[in-house]
């Protein structure tokens, strides 16, 4: 065990050391992250809600506080001109309207009182958690105006990913890009080392093989557990990504997803003669994985012929099922496909990698 | 320690019938020899000749097409794995991980051996103490030679493996390593080394063997390999126009004559008459041989005897 884990510090101190190493793997995907975060942070899961009271009786400020206390939600206070210009431009996603009067109106208990509701339909998911939000908030303060038990009492189950916004679609989908990276980049280092004679000297102790290869393999695996937890906590610290999923799943996928990248790692070093070429060879995997597997945008919005080729990447299934696990994602594929099909992966390259690497 | 002062019967190293091919090329061709415990043995030969692809056989990291090879009474193929614990390995090109420090590459190699020897102790031996913490990427060629060498005794070897170790060394450094290789000997281990030098093999090897084409040429002590091509001394100077071989060959005492480089070399058992008949036919000519010198013949004349090649720095 000892050689094993001294040749792991060893790999972890060469790869902290070089600095194009660390910048693909861990500063490229924040980078990512930040930009994106910055772009889209206004459709984080907090949303503004224009609120006018136009009554401005003990009734309405009741119902005001109702509006409030819902997480999530963010009343802003203004006309309601000056709400449905604000709203025009995007900067509250929808505005509630209580009339003069509503407070008499619900003292008489004699007809329904009214409030308007400005929504937008064409933000489907935004109009649908205001309809959804308001109905909840009155519904309540109906049962406690007319002091009548409701007849069925509505039990919302919040589902906060319902919402995804797009910085939560990015974030489980740069982690898997993340993995990609570091799994085949793996490549480069191996290679270089047989370039240099170093994996003919190892040879010439008696360090085992597998050791060689199980070294290389835990020290990915120490830095993917190091990027996930970068990546989740940047993503939920700053732009309140909330991870729904269960760690263990999210665990399993990360673990299975790094070892079938850093197996195809393995297949580029087998086939590529210099450090060179394996630099060339993973910029030519690197770039279409990162763009056509539904990384920066969902694979149902690409053209057909693009979904074909998606289908085939083993990243659409490593960030799909991550998007799954963790956000609540829509499945593109179900969540055992993703799991099978990147163990298939796994087990092709390692047996290509087993039947071309060479040593020397 | 006992197992390397009293392993004197068996030889340490047993090669016979050894062929390395290459597609068509017979990079090694049926080389056969012997080295007893607490020997340095030199394998000498130009670039190409199968030094190389001999060793690695050796070191297990090559598979022989043919012939039997027992190192330290295992089998080199099918033992490899017990048989590297035991060795120590220095290769033609110093493999070293670019950025890690000298003292980082040394405990990792220590941690795959069971036994070896303290890293400040081959640090000190080596004379790298100054370069402990330097990434082995920014030390220079000798350095790099140096740690390699140090790598090759971590694990405390009964047997080492030393391919071209003083190459790229200044002459200070290439004689501080052979104290080193000295001391091993002196401590009962057991050296095989190739070179480009001969002056090395001379200081160092009980044993040398001359390697061209893939095949053995001739082996033995120096002084058997001398004795053995040259009873006579050797008269050089430098080429002189129109003194011709035939005329050096015909004078008296003279056995043979070669050239290399613009400088004569005349074989002669008569020193004092080959000298008086060159200075003779110079003057004759109008010239006098510039750089006139008598010396033993050596090692290097041996192999520009039997390859028709210099083999020089």
């Amino acid at each position: 065990m000892r050689p094993l884990l001294l040749l792991t510090v060893a790999n972890i101190k060469s790869f902290t050391r070089d600095r194009a190493a660390l910048f693909w793997t861990l500063a490229f995907p924040l980078i990512f992250v930040v930009l994106f975060g910055s772009i889209f942070s206004g459709g984080t899961n907090e949303r503004s809600i224009g609120y006018a009271d136009l009554d401005a009786t003990p009734a309405s400020a009741q119902l005001k506080t109702a509006f409030g206390s819902v997480t999530g939600v963010k009343l802003v206070d203004g006309s309601e001109d000056d709400l449905l210009a604000r709203m025009r431009k995007g900067e509250v996603s929808a505005v509630i309207v209580v009339p003069k009067g509503f407070g008499d109106t619900v003292a008489a208990k004699a007809s329904p009182a009214d409030v308007t509701v400005y929504t937008d339909p064409s933000q489907s998911q935004a109009d649908a958690a205001t309809r959804q939000l308001v109905g909840f908030v009155l519904s309540a303060a109906n049962q406690a105006a007319t002091g009548q038990p409701p007849a069925v009492v509505p039990s919302f189950q919040p589902i906060q990913t319902n919402d995804l916004t797009f910085i939560s679609y990015l974030v489980p989908s740069i982690l898997g890009m993340s993995l990609m990276q570091l799994g085949i980049f793996s490549s480069i280092p191996l290679v270089a080392d047989r370039e240099k004679l170093i994996l003919k000297r190892l040879h010439a102790t008696p360090l085992r093989r597998w050791q060689l290869v199980g070294s290389n393999i835990l020290m990915r695996l120490l830095i993917a557990v190091f990027q996930t937890a970068i990546i989740v906590s940047v993503g939920s610290a700053a732009y309140h990504v909330q991870i729904a999923g269960s760690w263990l799943l999210i665990g399993a996928l990360v673990l299975l997803g790094s070892l079938a990248f850093i197996a195809l790692g393995y297949v580029i070093a087998s086939f590529a003669k210099s450090e060179e070429s394996a630099n060339g060879m993973t910029s030519v995997v690197q770039f279409p994985l990162m763009f056509l597997s539904g990384t920066f945008f969902p694979i149902d919005a690409m053209p057909d012929a693009l979904k074909t080729v998606a289908r085939a990447l083993p990243l659409t299934y490593l960030g799909d099922g991550l998007r799954q696990v963790m956000v609540d994602g829509t499945p593109f594929a179900p969540l055992w496909v993703c799991f099978a099909f990147l163990a298939v992966w796994l087990v092709v390259c390692f047996a290509i990698a087993a039947r071309y690497f060479r040593w020397q | 320690m006992t197992s390397l002062t009293t392993a004197g019967a068996d030889p340490v190293i047993r090669v016979s019938g050894l062929q390395k091919w290459y597609g068509e090329t017979r990079a090694v061709d049926g080389v056969s020899f012997e080295v007893p415990a607490g020997t340095v043995f030199g394998l000498l030969g130009p670039n190409g000749a199968g030094k190389t692809t001999t060793v690695e056989v050796l070191e297990g990291l090559r598979t022989p097409d043919a012939g039997d090879v027992r190192i330290l009474g295992l089998d080199a193929v099918g033992e490899a794995d017990a048989l590297k614990a035991r060795i120590g390995v220095s290769l033609q090109t110093a493999a070293l991980y670019p950025k890690l420090t000298v003292v980082e590459v040394l405990d990792l190699f220590r941690s795959f051996y069971g036994r070896g020897r303290a890293t400040d102790e081959l640090v000190g031996l080596m004379d790298l103490g100054e370069k402990r913490t330097t990434r082995t990427a920014n030390l220079s060629g000798g350095q790099r030679q140096r740690l390699s060498v140090a790598l090759a005794l971590v694990n405390d070897p009964e047997l080492v493996f030393l391919d071209e170790p003083t190459t790229g060394m200044d002459p200070a450094a290439r004689r501080a390593l052979w104290d080193i290789i000295l001391a091993l000997k002196a401590e009962g281990r057991t050296v095989l080394l190739t070179t480009h030098y001969l002056e090395e093999a001379e200081v160092l090897c009980d044993r040398v063997a001359i390697m061209d084409h893939g095949k053995i040429l001739e082996e033995g002590t120096v002084e058997d390999l001398v004795g053995r091509h040259f009873q006579e001394r050797a008269v050089r100077f430098d080429a002189v126009d129109g003194l011709a071989d035939e005329r050096l060959g015909a004078m008296a005492g003279v056995s043979s004559v070669k050239r290399e480089d613009g400088e004569v070399i005349v074989y002669t058992r008569d020193v004092a008459a080959t000298i008086g008949a060159v200075l003779e036919a110079c003057e004759a000519l109008g010239s006098e041989p510039k750089n006139l010198a008598v010396r033993r013949a050596t090692l290097e004349d041996v192999f520009l005897d039997l390859t028709g090649r210099a083999l020089r720095d």
